[in-house]
């Protein structure tokens, strides 16, 4: 009877253990990267005090960002110059450009296997690519134009949100193979998935609202209303954030009761948007006014801001 | 000689030089004045999303919903033209509203996705009215034909808001 117990603990420090090593171990982070659209370049924010450093000339008009794993490597993806540019995130250097199908914009990585995933705009592809390889090693066809990507935290699914399908494709990372799909929202931008892999979150441009999607039914089980233009989401302890581009605002959604309880007023067209793995911060791209923003997530307010490169999108993880 | 020209610029015309092929991007455009009237007197005639006398280039509004957010209005302009607009957002402390064009012929105004916000700053005797406009060129792939270009979008927004807001500080500082 005593034994029971004790095996019970130790199974349950070895699932947490096991699932810590499966997501990777929680980093902290203390930099920002920040593509500027408009700026063709990318802006290295210190979150320890809200400085620029570093800003590395990109081209192609920057958008979409993704992390290694280990933080090491950011992906951007250039749509204009139909390229991704891998650059070595701690020596600042761009290391590699990788030319990639037609519009590419929405990427993430892996957290284990080294690939980055990577959605083109115009041929309605997932790009599965070895980054320091520079080769393409799948092309899953997904919906129309897909947006936003996302890899579960246990790395065995890429789920995109294929804006012009209205609809997420759930991909194996195994086999690169579409193996389902869920109707969401009109035109699906951005895609977060939750830190258990158990939901995900679309923010829907046409419809103003987010689909939350239960990720092993592959249903949508709920959908809350928020802005006018909602771009993308970031999950901080009990909340959603998620900014709305045509009114200047980032809703904040109860995970719990999926309903809005609070609307932050941010700088002009908010879009990329990510949060800290200890949830205490939220940081805002504002595209038009060209700052980084960070937003308190438990006073539910604005409590700093930098400024960066014009046109700043930060489409994806941009937080290391 | 002539002949040869004539000759080469036809081969050119049917190579056109490989522009790289890429959809566009979205571009902005930010206009300001500086009127001498109290901030409140401007926003009475600019804040009302259902009157837009003040400007120049309007001939009708036609609008339902007030200054509710959702509000729409339609803009008959002078050279015949329409433009539907649809109010996102509307602050009267802060003197701001936001809006998005939700049908526009490029004919009348060469922009795709447009989306904007005016607003009114300032203190005593002294405003700055200042006009945000974020948009995508009229022509959403690749090789645009100029009247659709990126710089075709950029001035005609640019036109609107400053013929806007220039005739409004005429019309508060005229024989002042």
């Amino acid at each position: 009877m005593r034994r029971l117990p004790r095996l019970g603990c130790a199974l349950a420090l070895l699932a947490c253990v096991g699932a810590a090593t499966l997501a990777g171990e929680p980093r902290s982070v203390s930099e920002a990267f920040v593509t500027n659209q408009t700026d063709d370049s990318l802006s290295v924010v210190s979150l320890a005090d809200l400085k620029v450093g570093e800003t590395l000339k990109i081209g192609g008009k920057p958008a979409g960002i993704a992390m290694s794993g280990d933080g090491k490597l950011a992906f951007l993806t250039s749509p204009e110059g139909k390229e991704v540019v891998v650059v070595n995130a701690g020596a600042r250097k761009i290391v590699r450009r990788i030319k990639i199908g037609e519009g590419p914009l929405g990427i993430a990585a892996h957290p284990t296997n080294g690939r980055i995933y990577v959605a083109d705009w115009y041929t309605h592809k997932l790009s599965v690519v070895d980054p320091l390889a520079g080769t393409t090693v799948a092309e899953v066809a997904v919906g129309d134009s897909p947006s936003g990507v996302a890899v579960t935290p246990n790395g065995r699914l890429v789920l995109t949100a294929d804006r012009d399908s209205n609809a997420v494709s759930f991909i194996d990372v195994e086999t690169n193979a579409r193996i389902g799909g869920v109707t969401v929202g009109e035109r699906p931008f951005g895609i977060t998935i939750d830190n258990d892999g158990a939901r995900a979150y679309t923010a829907n441009v046409g419809s103003d609202d987010v689909s939350v999607i239960d990720i092993a039914t592959r249903k949508v089980v709920a959908t809350v209303k928020v802005e006018r233009r909602p771009y993308a989401i970031a999950l901080a302890g009990a909340h959603a954030f998620v900014t709305n581009q045509y009114t200047s605002t980032v809703s904040v959604i109860d995970l719990a009761g999926l309903k809005v309880v609070k609307s932050i007023p941010v700088g002009d067209h908010p879009e990329g948007i990510a949060a800290d793995p200890a949830g205490k911060y939220v940081y805002v791209a504002c595209w038009f006014d060209n700052v980084l923003m960070r937003i308190d997530s438990d006073k539910l307010a604005v409590d700093g801001e930098v400024a960066v490169g014009d046109g700043p999108r930060a489409f994806g993880l941009f937080l290391r | 000689m002539v002949r040869a020209l004539v000759v080469a610029l036809a081969i050119l015309a049917l190579f056109p030089v490989a522009a790289s092929a890429h959809g566009p991007s979205r571009q902005k455009v930010t206009e300001t004045v500086e009127i001498n009237a109290p901030p409140d007197k401007v926003w009475a005639v600019v804040g009302n999303f259902q009157d837009m006398s003040w400007h120049p280039a309007v001939a009708k509004l036609e609008g339902q919903g007030g200054n509710d957010v959702n509000a729409t209005r339609t803009l008959t302009l002078k050279s015949g033209g329409t433009i539907a607009e649809k109010l996102d957002a509307y602050d009267a402390a802060k003197m701001l509203y936001k809006y998005e064009i939700t049908d526009v012929d490029v004919k009348v105004l060469p922009v795709k996705n447009y989306s904007s916000s005016l607003s009114v700053k300032g203190d005593g005797g002294k405003s700055t009215v200042e006009w945000k406009g974020a948009f995508y060129r009229g022509y959403m792939n690749n090789d645009p034909p100029p009247e659709l270009n990126d710089e075709a979008a950029i001035k005609a927004v640019t036109g609107v808001y400053r013929t806007g807001l220039d005739a409004l500080k005429q019309k508060f500082e005229a024989g002042g």
